[in-house]
């Protein structure tokens, strides 16, 4: 791809060495593990002395300047005989590493990427082979072929290969099951081809990983070997060996352990760091690939916003019932960490809710609907806060209260229905057990009470046979059943709202009607005000009298459903119901949004939406835009909406830019 | 494929089926198209272990029937478990089926492809081509955009980097991206943006047939009206056949031409897209239609 730009190249990740390398930690220890190769290859050049020399005038000297580590019981120079030593350690370290990657990594590439008879065979070999004690073996196998360390090394690493191999089935058989792996299968490629280009380059992390890991353990048995007397003979220099020298003189010169001990410890760490760093490399480099350098814009100093208040009067859209609010959000704004720091995801949302009342939030993903959510139960993921502004519950401030008194309310007051009922729902503990626990938090009793209310409540979520499902675990349920069990769990408390975050997003289109139902009666049974999140317009207008429509962190419209549906107010609510394909021809082009959802910290300071919108003038962009009332009980953030709304054309928007 | 099957209900022939009798092909809006490209025959696949069931499985797909023709949109319309998946992975060779055939009617020769092995499966490559639901999944992370759709071209159609890297940009262009877009990673692209990436891919070897699995499932309203306009214009320009799986009533009526309704394995109506869903005769698609 030579011809394209080269702007482009910056794009592109580093390559994996480089990547690497580039962390401190990994430059480190393979500087370090080179230099003990470079040094025990050149061991006949560099080292001072041979390795077999005596000295019997310098017996056990500390480090000094003729012998630099010392020497040993023989008057033997020790960095000669460490040098010299490296060489059969390194060799016994590689030959195990080497045959755990190709016998235990092919094999359990090959079982897990095949499948079938070969994964069958492989799986039943591999259970045999764990059974085997490796030390005992490994000791027959020398006794056998004596003093062969290399062949040893050999067995060992085919004795230890079925725990890796079984690592490594088990990543490629997640990989296998990947859809890019099935599209690349589509495409017509080869397996082998498959194999080597999709397959491999996964599974390398987990390969690595082990085959490092091992080598330092292969390090250690080598050198345990030397030390018990296998391997080579005596005046030949291992590093087990030296030990072993070391030990039997270790009452009158302590420190010739240090040399190969030391030696010897910071390889089987450097071959695990390095492995590590090697697989952190990997993984950084898929998924944090390089997007084009955006607009860096980090979350705006409050004072450089304009204020509602100051530039444009504040129009309230209120509400017109004369109740008073369960549930009065006022102004909020959220913060939550992200790769920017503190970024505002939801900016200044007003909302009401009343009691017994269904309110839908609508909007796409990414524009603060849960959070939202979230926010009013004060469970913020991470950090994130609640930066300004009010959320009063029947008449007590949440912002900033006392966490007691939020966890009070939350379960018994406020409750949570989410998209996953198999996330929400403990996967260890009977779904009856679940509810009846809440039931006793919340409202005392004993447990025998407890558990009939839960079938009760089970009952009244029209669960058929209640006994029964309360005694199963959530997996043994299905998607609508359980979805009603976690409607049960948030009535559990008997709550006055209910915060349902896409609850029926998960299921299919005849459970969904039935799941909507519910709802619909346990809200008028028990006089519940329901805050509904949804991207589907179908499920809002169905359960929702009145409506708030959501667009990157801010309410943008709000107003009774039917109306809202009818003559939207905001350019954004237009083109979102123009590109519904219920309401088009069919194969005619729906009229799509241009662009997409800004990110929160590219959020511009005027109208969030007038990048893509068809009626923006500079005004829009110019400064926040309030909450304007164009009509009694409606609410919308868009300077023009007269435009939109004149004609009763809803189409308006959208018309003027086809 | 002259007599018309028992199964097409009589009021496609009302409404120029496709497989009315008529010998002008050229030109016509793709509705009209006769030239048969695709025949399932009373498919089923059941999953879990050949040779070894002791409980009889139910089969997820049971004698299924199906047709398509050239420029065609076929939607499956189906919940979850009705086997409308899994007829998309049988024709794209990813299940084996248990009974019954699938027929490409290439532009040579008629071939039984229930069970081609592997070396044809990768010529049939270049004809049938699929866009999976998931935009995150289908792209494999650590390769480049350029890397993965110019992928099929190295090897099934022998084109030097050159030719491959030209024809990845022309289908990435298609698809409304730029040719930089080649260089960079998945991770850079957002689920919409993905996604057309997704249908660059199965675009590049100019295929007969895309099978496209609950394409716009995992996006919101506004991304999905692009991608569903960008495949209706797709197969406008270049005549490329769909088999459309959805659960979105919604969807197929947009995109499809006619449509199989399927239930627990075996398809309980099917029509035209447009009867199908706004006078359905099986009181299955009826609640479909009211949920």
């Amino acid at each position: 791809m030579t011809e394209l730009p080269s702007a482009v190249r910056r794009h592109r990740p580093a390559p994996m060495v480089r990547t690497v390398l580039r962390r401190p930690a990994a430059l480190v220890c393979l500087a370090y593990l080179a230099l003990l190769v470079l040094a025990s290859l050149a061991a006949p050049w560099l080292a001072p002395h041979g390795p077999t020399a005596t000295d019997l005038d310098h017996v056990l000297t500390g480090p000094g300047a003729a012998h630099p580590l010392g020497t040993d019981n023989l008057g033997r120079d020790v960095l000669s005989r460490l040098m010299y030593g490296g060489r059969p350690s390194l060799i016994d370290a590689a030959v195990a590493a080497s045959t755990v990657l190709v016998v235990g990594a092919g094999c359990g590439v090959t079982a897990g990427f095949l499948g079938g008879w070969f994964d069958r065979v492989f799986s039943w070999a591999v259970d045999v082979m764990l059974a085997i004690p490796v030390l005992v073996t490994l000791l027959v196998v020398l006794a056998v072929v004596g003093d062969h360390q290399v062949l040893a090394m050999a067995v060992l690493g085919v004795l230890v290969s079925p725990g890796v191999a079984r690592v490594v089935r088990g990543a490629t058989l997640a990989v296998r099951q990947e859809l890019y792996v099935a599209a690349a299968r589509v495409s017509g490629l080869g397996r082998r081809h498959i194999l080597v280009r999709h397959v491999l380059p996964r599974v390398a992390g987990p390969v690595v990983v082990q085959v490092s890991l091992f080598a330092g353990g292969a390090l250690m048995i080598d050198a345990g070997l030397s030390y018990l007397g296998f391997g080579a003979d005596p005046p030949t220099p291992t590093w087990g060996n030296m030990i072993a020298d070391a030990a039997a003189v270790t009452d009158r010169q302590p420190w010739l352990l240090a040399p190969p001990g030391v030696v010897l410890g910071l390889a089987i760490l450097a071959c695990g760091v390095l492995g590590d760093a090697v697989r952190d490399a990997g993984a950084g480099r898929s998924t944090t690939a390089t997007p084009p350098a955006p607009r860096s814009r980090p979350s705006r100093s409050r004072a450089s916003r304009p204020r509602k208040g100051t530039s444009h009067p504040p129009v309230p859209a209120s509400r017109t019932d004369s109740s008073p609010a369960l549930l009065s959000i006022h102004d909020a704004t959220v913060a939550l960490p992200g790769p920017h720091g503190m970024t505002t995801v939801v900016e200044g949302v007003d909302l009401d809710i009343g009691p017994g009342e269904t309110v839908g939030l609508v909007g796409e993903s990414g524009c603060g609907k849960s959070v939202t959510g979230r926010a009013i139960l004060g469970l913020l993921p991470g950090r994130g806060e609640i930066t300004e502004g009010s959320i009063v519950f029947d008449g007590t401030e949440l912002v900033g209260a006392d966490p007691r008194t939020v966890r009070a309310l939350r379960g018994r007051r406020i409750a949570l229905v989410s998209q996953t009922p198999l996330t929400s729902l403990d996967p260890v503990i009977p779904v009856g057990g679940q509810i009846a626990e809440l039931v006793r938090r919340h409202h005392g009793g004993t447990r025998r009470a407890a558990r009939a209310r839960a079938v009760e409540l089970l009952r009244a979520v029209r669960v058929a046979e209640p006994e029964h499902v309360a005694t199963c675990h959530v997996h043994e349920l299905s998607g609508g059943m359980a979805q009603r069990a976690a409607i049960a769990l948030a009535l559990a408390g008997e709550p006055d709202l209910l915060i349902a975050d896409e609850p029926t997003t998960a299921l299919d289109a005849g459970v969904r009607a039935e799941v909507l139902d519910l709802l619909r009666q346990v809200q008028r049974e028990r006089g519940l005000a329901v805050l509904l999140i949804s991207h589907d317009w179908k499920v809002i207008s169905r359960m929702c009298r009145r409506t708030y429509v959501m667009y990157a962190g801010q309410v943008v419209e709000s107003g009774p459903t039917a109306d809202l549906l009818a003559h939207p107010r905001h350019p954004y609510t237009a083109g979102l119901l123009a590109s519904a394909p219920g309401r088009a021809a069919p194969r005619e082009p729906l009229r799509a949004i241009p662009g997409t959802v800004p990110a929160p910290h590219e959020w511009p300071p005027g109208c969030h939406f007038a990048a893509r919108c068809a009626l923006a003038t500079p005004a829009c962009a110019a400064a926040a835009v309030p909450l304007l009332e164009p009509a009694p009980d409606r609410g919308t953030r868009c300077l023009r909406h007269t435009e939109l709304g004149k004609g009763d054309d809803r189409d308006r928007a959208t018309a003027v830019r086809s | 494929m002259t007599e018309r099957p028992p199964y097409v209900p009589e009021t496609a022939a009302d409404e120029g089926h496709p497989y009315a009798p008529d010998t002008a092909v050229a030109a016509r809006p793709p509705t009209d198209a006769t030239e048969p490209l695709l025949e399932v025959q009373e498919l089923s696949v059941s999953y879990g272990r050949r040779g070894r069931s002791r409980h009889p499985l139910r089969p997820a797909v049971d004698g299924v029937t199906l047709r398509l023709s050239r420029g065609e949109t076929l939607g499956l319309l189906g919940e979850s478990g009705s086997g409308k998946s899994t007829i998309g992975k049988a024709i794209l060779g990813l299940v084996r089926p248990a009974a019954g055939r699938i027929v490409f009617h290439g532009a040579v020769q008629d071939e039984d492809i229930t069970h081609a092995p592997p070396a044809r499966r990768r010529r049939l490559a270049r004809h049938i081509q699929v866009v999976f639901q998931d935009p995150y999944g289908s792209l494999n992370p650590s390769r480049t955009i350029g890397q993965t759709l110019s992928e099929p071209l190295h090897i099934t159609r022998r084109h030097t980097r050159g030719q491959a890297a030209a024809r990845v940009s022309d289908s990435l262009n298609l698809v409304g991206l730029t040719a930089d877009a080649a260089e960079r990673y998945p991770a850079a692209f957002s689920g919409g943006q993905r996604q057309r990436i997704a249908i660059a891919r199965a675009l590049v070897l100019e295929p007969d047939l895309i099978v496209c699995d609950e394409p716009t499932s995992a996006l919101d309203l506004s991304v999905q009206a692009h991608v569903l306009n960008l495949l209706v214009e797709l197969q406008q320009t270049l005549g490329v056949a769909y088999l459309f799986i959805s659960h979105d009533l919604d969807v197929i009526r947009h995109v499809a031409h006619r449509a199989a309704v399927l239930r627990g394995g075996t398809v309980v109506e099917e029509g035209t897209a447009d009867r199908l869903t706004t006078r359905p005769s099986h009181p299955y698609t009826r609640t479909l239609l009211t949920a």
